[in-house]
């Protein structure tokens, strides 16, 4: 079976920077990390594979330099890496991105599922799992906790509110896959090693035959019009001084008003 | 042709609440937006009679498609059945609640169609063109980005328990506009089993008295704290992002776009920094007291009542205060 499972490189929290131009992020100024939602698609990818047999393809959509992140990938337990690294990339919002892994994926044909984390910790849309099913016009299943292969179909069982259902369909579908279902494993020694001599393979938006209308910031309908620090105009009382005193002044205040 | 849509999500054979809120959106952007209400629901004709209902909240049409095919959620069929649709009559404005289910189906709808589509939104304006400001908390800092769409309809995603319910409207002028459809595209999909979870419904969306812990805490022993307090006060503990992440407390406690929205009378924040991503969760509170020891971080310039001072050392002595009033 060949599973395939979208990492997105995501800043390290604490570490962005926004271009005051574009009002994007500016990738290249904050260190990387791999999104953390997504080791659990990956760590339920590999243990799929360790059942059932066949192969795990990390792909990532992201700046040269990620490369890194996909040797991360392949120490857990990913068997493939292919990174796609083009400036014609920068500036994809969720629908380009999904565009650009849609084209990637149907390269890497033939495949059985392909895997995502629920959401980027920097984006937090969601969306590119989705997104990417309608490109490719396969199902898509969201939020899904646990996955087994039965008798030819593939069944999931995945989260609503209040309510979870168990589905079964052919495959090939993109699932989104719930943070915290499994215990994504620590990387392998061995792997860290045998991977020093291994190079990604980089795709470009030509290698994948991309419509540059489709990809980057021509290809993306949103548009980040500006930004800005809401101000709060409103009257506040400041309490200062030594602890005890300024309870006494909170404590009163709120009896005033009621509150306690 | 145009129009602003709602997605008319169902629960339990009603409306979820976010399509009331959404309702609300809809009727406020009305006089900028000047576009027709339209919940655009789906389903077997027996729920015709819940679907009416919503004219009631201020829907000026209801559309609702039918087949008996369209019973329960199912992502790739319902998304064809919208898409063909949003194809044919081209809304200006189409809005899903953040929800388990809009947010499976919304940028399934866009990917089809080629469509921009904004997540979780937390405010919405009309600039002089007429075209929607979709307005959310952005990348890690304190900062709300405003986006465009350059495709129609303008697409977005808009969480759950930020915007107030729509009131009833006193004569409904609305009208169902029922759509038989002959036949739907088959499904990859088939329910095998549904299970009910037992009811997460976090007391944080209704408490009166929130009492919540960040960071500046410093220790979990501190946080721990403010169970007391939120006994004292009939209240619940919130927390933000970070403290959660520590394992201090488990996540449905978090506060802001990546978990709860609150509405206390009272809310307080200790050791809180004030990040838009947690204080979006706190716009519909009443009073905001902040306690930090930096009086310049956001939480205390946004607070009713700034507190300076340290959060480990104000927190005990303001139980062991509000513990002598109750005597
Ligand atoms: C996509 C995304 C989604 C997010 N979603 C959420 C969310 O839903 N909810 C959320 O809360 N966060 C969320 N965050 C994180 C958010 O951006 C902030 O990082 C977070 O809210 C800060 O938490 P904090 O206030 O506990 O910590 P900090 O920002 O570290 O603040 C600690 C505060 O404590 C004060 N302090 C320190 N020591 C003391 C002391 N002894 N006494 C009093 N004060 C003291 C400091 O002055 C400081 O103001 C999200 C971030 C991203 C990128
Ligand atoms: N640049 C990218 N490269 C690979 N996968 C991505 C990329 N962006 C998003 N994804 C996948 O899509 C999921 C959802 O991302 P988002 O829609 O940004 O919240 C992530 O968890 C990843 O699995």
């Amino acid at each position: 079976m060949h599973f395939i499972v979208c990492l997105k490189p995501v800043p390290k929290p604490g570490a962005v920077k926004v271009d005051p131009e574009t009002h994007t992020l500016r990738r290249e100024s904050a260190e990387l990390i791999l999104n953390p939602p997504d080791l659990y698609a990956l760590e339920m990818a590999v243990a799929l594979k360790e059942k059932h047999g066949g192969k795990v393809t990390a792909l990532m959509m992201g700046p040269p330099n990620a490369a890194d992140l996909l040797r991360e990938a392949y120490a857990l337990g990913a068997d493939e890496m292919v990174l796609l690294s083009d400036r014609a990339f920068a500036g994809s919002d969720t629908l380009a991105t999904s565009y650009v892994l849609s084209q990637a994926i149907r390269k890497l044909e033939p495949y059985d599922l392909v895997l995502m984390g629920k959401a980027s910790i920097d984006g937090e849309t969601a969306q590119v799992g989705p997104e990417t099913a309608a490109w490719l016009k396969q199902p898509s299943l969201t939020q899904v906790k646990a996955l087994w292969p039965e008798d030819g179909l593939w069944v999931a069982v995945r989260f609503f509110e209040g309510f979870e259902e168990e589905v079964e369909f052919r495959g090939p579908a993109v699932i989104t896959v719930e943070p915290e279902v499994n215990e994504p494993r620590p990387p392998s020694l061995k792997r860290m090693l045998a991977v020093r001599a291994l190079e990604p393979r980089v795709l470009s938006a030509e290698d994948l035959d991309c419509n540059l209308e489709k990809t980057g910031l021509a290809g993306s309908p949103t548009q980040v019009l500006g930004v800005f620090t809401p101000s709060y105009d409103r009257e506040r009382e400041v309490l200062t001084g030594e602890a005890e005193e300024v309870v006494e002044k909170l404590v009163s205040l709120l009896r005033t008003r009621g509150l306690i | 042709m145009g129009g602003f849509w709602i997605y008319g999500q169902w629960q339990e054979g009603r409306f979820h609440p976010v399509v009331y809120e959404l309702l609300s959106v809809a009727r406020r952007l009305k006089p900028a937006l000047k576009e027709k209400i339209v919940v655009v629901v789906l389903g077997p004709e027996d729920r015709r009679e819940e679907a009416r209902e919503l004219l009631r909240y201020g829907a000026e049409e209801v559309l609702f498609f039918v087949h008996p095919d369209l019973g329960y959620f199912r992502d790739d069929l319902y998304s064809e059945v919208l898409s063909e649709a949003v194809a044919e009559r081209k809304p200006a404005v189409f809005l899903f609640g953040a929800t388990a289910e809009g947010q499976a189906l919304a940028p399934r709808v866009a990917g089809a169609l080629g469509l921009g589509l904004t997540a979780h939104c937390t405010a919405f304006e009309v600039d002089e063109e007429g075209r929607l400001l979709q307005i959310r908390p952005s990348f890690g800092e304190n900062i709300m980005a405003r986006i465009v769409s350059k495709t129609r309809p303008q697409m977005a995603t808009v969480k759950p328990g930020v915007f107030s319910k729509a009131e009833p409207v006193d004569e409904p002028e609305g009208v169902l506009e029922e759509v038989k459809l002959a036949a739907v595209p088959g499904s990859a999909l088939r329910r095998r089993v549904v299970r009910t979870l037992p009811r997460k419904e976090s007391p944080l969306s209704r408490a009166r008295v929130v009492v919540a812990g960040g960071r500046g805490l410093l220790r979990r022993e501190n946080f721990d704290q403010l169970f007391e307090l939120a006994e004292l006060l009939g209240g619940a503990v919130g927390a933000t992002r970070p403290v959660c992440h520590l394992g201090w407390i488990s996540e449905d406690h978090m506060i802001g776009v990546s978990g709860e929205t609150v509405s206390p009378k009272l809310y307080i924040g200790f050791g809180i920094s004030g990040a838009l991503q947690h204080t979006v969760g706190i716009e519909g509170a009443e009073v905001v007291v902040a306690v930090n020891s930096d009086p310049e971080a956001p939480l205390m310039k946004r607070a009713d009542i700034a507190v300076v001072g340290d959060a480990t050392r104000i927190l005990p002595l303001l139980i062991r205060r509000i513990r002598e009033l109750k005597g």
